[in-house]
């Protein structure tokens, strides 16, 4: 939407992931009871969100650059993370597995599923209902999607463009970092996840084009999908996979598969 | 006059104190600054494609892991142990694989080229990482010690040969690759990549075939990068999958960033910075990441021409 | 001689129809100028002759060569250049640099790749020679974005005679220059071009007294189609074109 390709969303990712987990065995220690621990989660990612407006204040300097510039400053940024993560949380990974414990399983159409695979799905539903419904037919979607078609113009029309960028970018962190501590008790919380991170949203991104939140939606499930297939078909070839999509998808259709008419 | 005569000057003083390192600095120093000739060929040849056709790579590192991984084929693989034929092969691979990566790749401009060059080093990232049997997995390949101009040197150990005999050899080949960049450069190819930069389309109405010429851009931008890549093999002994992996063609871009690559010196200057104060920080702290990240913000934000751009007096776009 | 031929062009996007049956020619030692009120689809017609649209159906021959959409290249190489409306520079290069660029391509030293830019005389002397036609002399080492919008509209007109075309498309090469400097710079053009050896010159122009000041022929084009192609005393006589493009005379 911002038009800014930020390589450290996979840090907000990681930070929620760590932060989370910590959170919640906090959570663990005041004796909240273990159903609500999902919650906590999501409080805690909501919580980190804070950042969001800081950084955005950062990189605000330099978004009338070109966008190799904006690359790197985020790259910047990833490397500090990584560094601020093993600064807190050290270089070990953390673990919740248990958590998947006190959901315990169900069975869904023949096929066993953790309860708690099936609470996240949902929730990502929920969340990507929610965006839709906050863009698509708030007074702020409304806003934030003009402020993305042209600046000036809804300068112009009195729109305080830089409090929309800075709610925007917090949105953007909110939702890394409730996704990554959503994740927690599927995978561990390791230093390299936030790097791993980009890599596949990268992916998700070019296949589902850049500003396209249905793209998104989408190339998410597309890249799932097709790394589940890979890994249980021919394992080596994973990742392989994916790259190979990206790239047809780079040269057959470059915005993407929901690609907005590009500005 | 003394302007002019100034830059020649602390070349001059730059390449004598290159050169003293290995008998001043001692054996620490001296193999500190290996990877640096590596690093100044390879990013010599991205700014040819960065500051000279203005084609920003994020998948360079693809090209310096195909020199290491040829280098290592050849040496521990097939045998052949002379180095100009490890150099040359490493060339000759580079052209084969960039003729249909960059032919894909250069009918795309900023953005796009630059997300399609990281999807190509990342594909050949999982490559070398999951096709264990042929390359090693993430365990990489062995590069064994080579033959310069034929001679084995059997009598030094390791480090003496790499602070010696290799040492004078990879600044030999530093400045070789400089010389044919400064031709290349100064030359009316050089010329016509540089209005490519500035605006490609009136650069078509001239007569310019902008296509064509970013294709041979990146062409010579990929053997450089192969050619580093070798020389950064052979201090380690290792090809690994991860001089693929993007966050090291960040670690480039980095480079080309800190040094300036509106100059000709800047990618060198920027590789020798960097190596350097990779030790320095590296020591210093274990948060170094925290630290290089900070510099790159601080840089992309201030000074993006780098510290030739300092030096030249030139501290914000547009100069 | 015929050089450059549309035969019935027509260029739709879309279901608008931008040209419609355009048909012209342009003949060596002429002077054609186009004109039209805004949306008459002079650019569009521009686009096409230039090579960077294929139109939707009819035939541009230039040189008795086929060149519908041929795009830029080809046509530089081909004999036939352009410089443009807007401001279009290398902003980095210097005056001396941006006509060498051209001068390079003329001479088909682009994939010369070491060979000595600085020691290249047959390239020095042609950047001289149009520098010298331009009045660039005194300018050759500034970089282009210093320089004042109207020189910069000079060198884009410049560069294009650096190819010493056989046809050089002006497209509005006075616009965004002063009144009182507009005849001196069309004086400049025409006799740079007949220094240079251009054979046919075509411009897009608004201004009448510039239009009828330096053509042969004057093509009236109104929406998407041509309303008159004749001599200027034959376009004043034209009383639909009068009232269509040009305005009112002036009592």
């Amino acid at each position: 939407m911002q038009r800014i390709i930020n390589l450290a969303c996979g840090s907000f990712y990681a930070l929620g992931a760590y932060f989370g987990i910590t959170a919640v065995t906090w959570a663990m220690r005041a004796g909240v009871p273990p159903a609500l621990f999902i919650l906590v989660l999501v409080a805690s990612g909501l919580a980190l969100a804070v950042i969001g407006p800081v950084i955005e204040r950062v990189l605000r300097t330099i978004y009338d650059r070109d966008e190799s510039f904006q690359l790197l400053l985020t790259f910047a940024l990833v490397l500090m993370f990584e560094d601020v993560i093993r600064f807190f949380w050290g270089t070990a990974p953390h673990q919740m597995g248990s958590l998947y414990l006190v959901y315990g399983q169900a069975r869904v159409g023949g096929v066993t599923v953790p309860v708690y695979n099936l609470i996240v799905i949902a929730a990502a539903g929920l969340i990507a209902a929610g965006m839709g419904w906050l863009l698509g037919r708030t007074r702020f979607g409304r806003i934030v999607r003009a402020t993305a078609e042209n600046r000036e113009m809804a300068a112009a029309l009195g729109v305080d463009v830089s409090r929309v960028y800075s709610r925007v970018f917090t949105l953007g962190v909110a939702l890394g970092t409730v996704g990554g501590a959503l994740v927690i008790p599927a995978t561990a919380a390791m230093n390299e996840m936030g790097i791993e991170l980009i890599v596949e949203a990268f992916a998700v991104v070019v296949i589902g084009g850049l500003g396209s939140m249905r793209g998104a939606f989408v190339g998410a499930l597309l890249v799932g999908v097709l790394k589940a297939v890979a890994i249980a078909t021919y394992a080596e070839v994973e990742m392989l996979a994916v790259y190979v999509i990206v790239i047809a998808v780079l040269v057959l259709r470059p915005a993407g598969l929901f690609a907005r008419a590009a500005a | 006059m003394r302007g002019a005569v100034i830059p020649y000057v602390a070349g001059a003083a730059a390449l004598f104190l290159t050169a003293a390192v290995p008998f001043v600095g001692g054996a620490y120093y001296a193999t500190l600054m290996l990877p640096f000739f590596g690093y100044a060929v390879a990013l010599l040849g991205m700014n040819l494609l960065f500051g000279y056709t203005g084609l920003l790579s994020f998948g360079h590192a693809l090209f310096i892991a195909l020199g290491a991984y040829t280098a290592a084929y050849l040496t521990s693989g097939a045998g052949v142990l002379h180095f100009e034929v490890v150099l040359l092969a490493a060339a000759v691979v580079a052209v084969v694989v960039a003729v249909p990566v960059g032919l894909l790749c250069v009918r795309y401009v900023k953005i796009y080229f630059g997300m399609l060059t990281l999807a190509f080093g990342m594909l050949f990232y999982s490559f070398l990482y999951k096709f264990y049997h042929l390359t090693g997995g993430d365990e990489g390949m062995r590069v064994l010690r080579p033959l310069l101009l034929g001679q084995p040197f059997a009598g030094l150990g390791k480090v003496q040969f790499l602070t010696g005999p290799y040492y004078f050899y990879g600044l030999t080949l530093l400045l070789l690759a400089a010389a044919v960049m400064w031709r290349l450069v100064h030359s009316p190819f050089g010329l016509c990549l540089r209005s490519i930069r500035e605006n490609p389309e009136k650069a078509e109405y001239v007569g310019v075939r902008v296509r064509r010429f970013r294709f041979y851009a990146f062409l010579i931008a990929a053997v450089f990068g192969a050619v580093g890549g070798v020389l950064l093999a052979v201090p380690t002994g290792l090809a690994d999958p991860l001089l693929a992996y993007w966050t090291h063609s960040g670690n480039l871009v980095f480079m080309l960033l800190l040094g300036g690559f509106s100059s000709f010196f800047g990618p060198i200057l920027g590789a020798f910075v960097f190596i350097f104060l990779q030790d320095v920080v590296m020591s210093a702290t274990p948060y170094w990441r925290f630290v290089f990240g900070a510099i790159l913000a601080l840089v992309v934000i201030f000074f993006p021409h780098g510290l030739m751009g300092l030096v030249e007096g030139r501290a914000r776009m547009g100069a | 001689m015929a050089l450059l031929t549309a035969t019935h062009v027509r260029k739709l996007y879309g279901s608008f129809c931008a040209l419609e049956d355009v048909s012209l020619t342009v003949n060596a030692g002429e002077f054609v100028s186009i004109i039209g009120p805004n949306g008459a689809g002079k650019t569009t017609l521009v686009n096409v002759l230039t090579g960077l649209l294929a139109p939707t159906a009819g035939t541009v021959r230039f040189k008795d060569e086929d060149v519908a959409g041929v795009g830029p290249v080809r046509l530089a190489r081909l004999g036939l250049a352009r410089s443009f409306q807007l401001v279009n520079v290398f902003p980095g290069l210097t005056v001396a640099e941006t006509l060498a660029v051209a001068v390079v391509s003329r001479l088909g030293r682009g994939t010369r790749l070491f060979a000595a830019l600085d020691r290249d005389t047959a390239v020095r002397d042609g950047v001289c020679a149009v520098a010298e036609l331009f009045g660039f002399n005194d300018k050759l080492t500034r970089p282009a974005r210093t320089l004042p919008q109207g020189d910069k509209k000079l060198l884009d007109v410049a560069s294009a005679f650096a190819l010493r075309p056989e046809i050089i498309l002006l497209d509005e090469p006075t616009s965004g220059v002063s009144t009182r400097d507009k005849t001196a710079i069309m004086d400049v053009l025409v006799q740079a071009a007949t220094r240079v050896g251009i054979k046919a010159i075509i411009q897009v122009e608004h201004d009448m007294d510039i239009v009828f000041g330096y053509s042969d022929r004057i093509i009236a084009l109104h929406q998407g189609r041509v309303l008159a192609d004749t001599t200027p005393d034959g376009i004043r006589a034209d009383a639909e074109v009068v009232a269509t493009v040009i305005g009112k005379p002036r009592t």
